[in-house]
């Protein structure tokens, strides 16, 4: 970080705003080899085939092309996955998706890797796939992975509490809804990328836009056979990641090009094609739901089916579908739930972590189910909302008793105060020729951290440097959400220096400690109170350190201030810079854990599941949307978005603001624009032209709003909030189109298509006529 | 082909090859600031000014940078001096990723020398062409705002790279 | 691969005449298909840019051209290598033809306007073009210039179908002639998109509507891009609204026609149902105009 940054500044922001800032492909060495997967199935139209031959060599005539890799040169098990080991590195035998790779083309320039990929013969021989999940459950579907126990299911797992069936059957009102959502493309700017040598001491030296670099050695040395702990991964910051960075994209492929390349730097980097048909997106889940309540609006129970589609490969598709579970009745009090989950295999692009991991799917399912509720029963969907809201000590609809902070009762009454509300008849009144005007709300959860069964655990390390100034090494790395400044300004409080003596070693598996991946909205929470942890324990060292050279025999009249050890009686002060050089490097170091904790005594009620289940805090959210219909196209305007967030105790208000804002903006373009079109597992939207997502012109300004809270376990009371915001406009739109047109779509994304073709069903006019 | 051209305010001699794409050629000249996102146009990160006019480098041949004057973000400020604009955008949170800033900045700079008071509407019709996936845009227009007021109250001071109307 | 930058006509010719010579004015469409086709048809080959050329750039009115009715009108010639913003910002483009502004500022986005030509968009001649229907709504013609000779084509004939043109080989589109519609016309443009920046247009309207007596429509013409294979007209619809006033009735009724007319495709950014009905939608706008 520049000396002199003023306060208050993110740490980051000024290299980048400048240009300065380096990432991953920026820091690539001059001479590196290029690496590119020859993936057959786009240019074939086939997404499930068997793997005749490949024929190298016409690639192997061209100029610069140094060799070509096929399965048979994959050392190790060929199997990569985070948790389920089940996706090839190259596929010898057969291939799942039309994004599948064959091949690896080394080459000496980016030209000569392109004419070798271009000559490569690859004979497929389709066989035939599936591509619905429902379909893929049937008897005689045909197997994604042959021979696998279970068939194309990959997972049924199952939330019981209390008796949902006898509930339902005895309750005064019932509402059912079957929804749908999209696959929905992460679309970072920086795509997938990175660099590595296999260097020669044996260690396999990697950097690469990753939002786990500790992990990703285990995914590599499973793949290829290597020592897990001889390779080294560094991770810039990324150019935007929102969990599709999370587990191997290049890092597998490209280790295997560094072990053939000759001790020669090898680097990979998907064009933005690339990205999209290999790249993992957001599931696509179809629901069907059924909510029952009292005449008053008290909810009594609710089921639900959930079918998520994987894809080819399994990637975080359990843990996927086990939070959007979690998360499947809604922020509510609910007696009886029994939540189904179906996790399927088909032949269509892999679906793996999207910030909102699962629980994006599951929110227009239970807040649709919630306005309908609310209509039947005359009431106030606002009202019936606050009427039901989880409250502190309140058991959630998995059973976990809610000992972490809830603000959303709060949250929904910063909505009921607001004027886009209280003023939202008089607004749709007003309606110019040929628009429908419509309001409409949603409150929304996340929950953060991995939950049980895996530890949600970081280790932080500061270092006094001898120049006297601090070095926080960051592991968990920064994908666009300000976690370093985060703790540069943690780091600067708990340290009592400027922010200007903090500075930041970004993940680098050498020389930082394993904390887990940059994910689950977990970092600031999990690593931050290691940071105040290992913050403290400095500030104690360095206070009995200068004991002895200050000759000061009370250590309670020493204080940190920033630059210095002051003895506050006399005014003594030794400066770190002199205090540095007293110490040997392994004293000027502290290193510290935390462990989040987890739910004790965790209820029975999750089945099936091995990992995840359940959570125990959960940042909450109140949005609303003011929208404008078109009723020439079916166009959607969104005019206005407030997110009123609860992350407890706010650190940073602007990148508070800044996670409210960037995931509603997402949340908007899964909810309208972003309409992602895959038939017969070959993706019709292969590039930005097609596969859309908001400009700054699709977007209205958002408010922020944050509520007062308090997350005791937090560092400085905070948790998680980088996956909430994501989670409201999907919702909170449909239930503002309700609003204007009369009609609630459940299938999103809500297009011009869907919206018109509501209009023109709709039997009696809307009161709001154009 | 052998091509001279001003970057940033210095004269560069390159040799190029007839099909080599001005952001490759801007790259491998070190140029860094310069991303790619799309390479078809789409996603406005290879944004530089040439000439004082915005346009995208991946659909630019090297060859047609001959004689002009091209402006990328570092040629803006750097961060012992940044423009008004470059810290405008790290003051108001408009930068979370920062990959899509460098091309933001410029398509800023491009907006306020022809239009030194923009409206909300004005600045993100002008940002249009720039994606980013980060933000939700909210605090970069806040910045391009900020930045235009802070320029109008100095206008003696002219910000290093600042472009022709 | 070659680029060729002749800086006067007599050299762009000579260039044209090189094997597998293609013009190369903005690069947004040309760049991109060389892209994802970069052995294919489209190149390699000679590229001609047209960035040192200054005979094809600039806006001139002309006093005097020649209605089919007998009338006199000004023209508007465009030069072919002029860029979108140069043209959206031209006063004279802004004042006489409003229509073609608006599709100008709806096309692409702000660096794509810097970079792409006019006659890049005629030459590319997809059925979503942005500037397509109001040119041919204006009346357009294209100058279309050889070594050996010029002539002028009405645009209508020059777009033969999608990226298919009249341009032979060794021609250049040099300008574009526009005859400026007379007092008492109302211009319109409407173009409809996935999202409100760099979207290929889904449907688009151009309309040029005279107002005669009392009113009342003296002429319609009406043309959508997006729905056809190149732009297209439904003159009975034009017909139907002569005579009548610019309610929503008689627009509605036109609509109608237009609907039974239009035969659209299905792709991926819209269904050939989607565009039949609003391509008979986007008329009723039209009673914003009275």
């Amino acid at each position: 970080m520049a000396a002199g940054t003023p306060p208050g500044l993110r740490a980051d922001a000024l290299a980048k705003a400048t240009g300065a800032e380096r990432f991953t492909l920026d820091l690539a060495p001059a001479d590196c080899l290029f690496a590119g997967a020859c993936r057959p199935g786009k240019a074939l139209n086939i997404a499930h085939g068997r793997v005749r031959g490949v024929d190298a060599s016409a690639a192997l005539a061209v100029p610069g092309v140094v060799c070509v890799l096929t399965a048979a040169d994959v050392p190790g098990t060929n199997l990569q996955g985070i948790v389920h080991k089940d996706q090839p590195v190259l596929c010898g035998e057969v291939i799942r998706h039309a994004g599948d790779p064959v091949a690896l083309v080394l080459a000496e320039s980016a030209e000569a890797l392109r004419r070798g990929l271009a000559a490569l013969r690859v004979d497929i021989e389709p066989l035939p796939g599936v591509f619905d999940p429902e379909e893929a459950l049937k008897k005689g579907a045909p197997l994604v992975h042959a021979g696998r126990e279970g068939g194309n299911l990959l997972l049924r797992a199952v939330i019981e509490k209390g008796a949902a069936r006898a509930a339902l059957k005895n309750a005064p009102v019932v509402v059912r809804g079957e929804f749908s959502t999209p696959m929905q493309e992460h679309a970072f700017l920086e795509t997938q990328c990175g660099f590595a040598q296999a260097l020669p001491d044996g260690t396999l030296d990697m950097t690469v836009s990753t939002q786990a670099p500790f992990r990703d050695r285990f995914e590599i040395g499973h793949a290829l056979g290597l020592d897990p702990l001889k390779i080294r991964i560094r991770a810039p910051y990324l150019g935007g990641a929102f969990g599709g960075k999370d587990g191997a994209t290049v890092q597998c492929l490209l280790g295997l090009a560094a072990l053939k390349a000759g001790g020669r730097p090898v680097r990979m980097a998907w064009e933005r094609e690339e990205s999209i048909l290999a790249g993992y997106k957001r599931h696509a889940v179809r629901l069907r739901y059924t909510l029952g309540a009292d005449t008053d609006g008290t909810l009594l129970a609710l089921s639900c089916r959930l079918t998520y589609d994987t894809g080819a490969y399994a990637h975080l598709g359990v843990e996927v579908m086990e939070l959007g579970m979690e998360h499947a009745a809604g922020p509510y009090r609910i007696p009886h739930t029994f939540i189904e989950g179906r996790c399927v295999y088909t032949n269509n692009p892999i679906a793996g972590a999207f910030r909102g991991f699962g629980v994006a799917q599951v929110s227009p399912a239970f807040e649709g189910l919630m306005d309908a509720l609310a209509a039947k029963l005359c009431l106030d969907p606002l009202e019936l909302r606050r009427k039901n809201a989880l409250l502190p000590g309140d058991e959630n609809c998995s059973g976990v008793v809610l000992t972490s902070s809830v603000r959303l009762d709060e949250c929904l009454g910063e909505l009921a105060a607001h004027p886009l509300w209280t003023g939202r008849a008089a607004w749709c009144e007003a309606a110019p020729p040929f628009t429908f005007r419509g309001v409409g709300l949603a409150a929304v959860f996340n929950g953060m951290g991995y939950g049980r069964g895996l530890p949600d655990m970081a280790i932080a390390k500061v270092e006094l440097t001898e120049a006297g100034d601090f070095l926080v090494y960051n592991s968990v790395t920064d994908m666009g959400q300000g976690n370093a400044a985060a703790f540069a300004i943690l780091a600067a409080q708990e340290l009592n220096q400027q922010p200007g003596a903090i500075r930041l070693v970004q993940p680098d598996t050498e020389r930082c400690h394993p904390s887990g991946s940059s994910s689950a909205g977990r970092t600031t929470y999990t690593y931050g109170n290691a940071l105040l942890r290992a913050c403290a324990a400095m500030r104690g060292k360095l206070l009995s350190r200068a004991a002895m050279p200050l000759f000061v025999d009370d250590l309670e009249t020493l204080t940190l201030i920033p630059g210095g050890v002051r003895h506050t009686p006399s005014g003594r002060t030794m400066p770190l810079g002199v205090l540095a050089r007293y110490l040997p490097r392994d004293d000027r170091i502290s290193v510290a854990e935390f462990l989040m904790p987890v739910a004790q005594n965790p209820p029975d009620t999750g089945r099936g599941f091995q990992i995840g289940f359940p959570h125990l805090f959960f940042a909450y959210g109140a949005h609303l949307a003011r929208i404008e219909v078109d009723g020439l196209t079916g166009r959607v305007r969104v005019c206005d978005y407030v997110a009123v967030t609860d992350g407890g105790r706010v650190l940073d208000r602007s990148c508070f603001d800044q996670q409210a804002q960037g995931g509603a903006a997402q949340g908007i373009g899964y909810a309208l624009i972003e309409d992602f079109q895959a038939r017969g597992g070959l993706i019709q939207t292969a590039d930005l032209s097609t596969c859309l997502i908001p400009t700054a012109l699709d977007l209205p300004d958002i408010e922020s709003l944050a509520v007062d809270g308090d997350e005791p376990t937090g560092p400085r009371g905070l948790k998680g909030v980088g996956e909430v915001g994501l989670n409201g406009p999907a919702p909170a739109l449909a239930a503002a189109l309700e609003d204007a047109v009369g009609v609630r779509l459940r299938d999103f994304p809500l297009t011009p298509e869907r919206v018109l073709a509501a209009l023109k069903k709709r039997k009696t006019p809307s009161r709001r006529r154009a | 082909m052998k091509l001279s051209f001003t970057l940033n305010g210095t004269l560069v001699r390159a040799d190029a090859d007839p099909d080599m794409r001005a952001v490759d050629l801007l790259r491998e000249l070190n140029a860094l600031d310069v991303k790619e996102g799309c390479g078809t146009g789409e996603c406005g990160a290879c944004s530089i000014l040439v000439d004082g006019v915005h346009k995208l480098s991946c659909l630019l041949l090297a060859a047609q940078l001959d004689g002009r004057e091209l402006t990328t973000a570092a040629g803006l400020g750097g961060q012992a001096a940044p423009h008004p604009i470059q810290r405008a955008f790290a003051e108001h949170g408009a930068v979370q990723c920062g990959f899509c800033t460098p091309g933001m900045t410029i398509a800023a700079a491009a907006l306020l020398a022809q239009n030194p008071d923009p409206t909300r509407l004005d600045v993100r019709r002008a940002l249009s062409g720039n994606l980013c996936r980060c933000t939700g845009y909210v605090k970069i227009v806040d910045a391009v705002r900020a930045a235009a007021r802070e320029l109008a109250d100095a206008p003696a001071e002219t910000p290093a790279g600042e472009a022709d109307a | 691969m070659n680029v060729l930058f002749p800086r006067h006509l007599k050299q762009l010719f000579k260039a044209l005449a090189e094997p597998g010579a293609r013009i190369l004015a903005g690069g947004t469409d040309l760049l991109v298909r060389l892209r994802s086709k970069p052995d294919g048809p489209d190149g390699p080959g000679t590229l001609v840019s047209l960035d040192r050329l200054a005979a094809l750039r600039g806006v001139t009115e002309e006093g005097a051209g020649h209605e089919p009715s007998g009338g006199l009108h000004r023209i508007l010639r465009l030069g072919a290598a002029c860029t979108h913003a140069e043209l959206l910002a031209h006063p004279l483009v802004r004042a006489r033809l409003p229509m073609l502004a608006q599709a100008l500022a709806d096309l692409g986005s702000p660096p794509i306007r810097n970079m792409g030509t006019l006659g890049g968009n005629i030459c590319t001649a997809s059925p979503a073009g942005d500037t397509l229907p109001p040119l041919l709504v204006l009346g357009a013609e294209v100058e279309l210039a050889s070594a050996t000779k010029t002539r002028l084509l009405p645009l209508e004939q020059f777009l033969l179908g999608p990226g298919r043109t009249a341009l032979q080989p060794g021609e250049v589109l040099t300008a574009v002639r526009v005859p400026v519609p007379a007092l008492h016309t109302r211009q319109h443009f409407e173009k409809v998109g996935r999202r409100d920046a760099l979207a290929v247009a889904v449907v688009s309207l151009a309309a040029l509507v005279r107002l005669g007596h009392g009113g009342k429509i003296a002429e319609a013409r009406l043309a959508w891009g997006s729905v056809a294979p190149t732009v297209w007209r439904c003159p009975e619809a034009e017909a139907a609204l002569v005579g009548r006033r610019l309610s929503l009735t008689a627009l509605a009724e036109a609509a109608t026609l237009v609907r039974t007319q239009v035969q659209p495709i299905s792709d991926v950014r819209a269904s050939a149902d989607y565009r039949r009905e609003v391509a008979g939608n986007l008329l009723l706008r039209l009673a914003m105009l009275e």
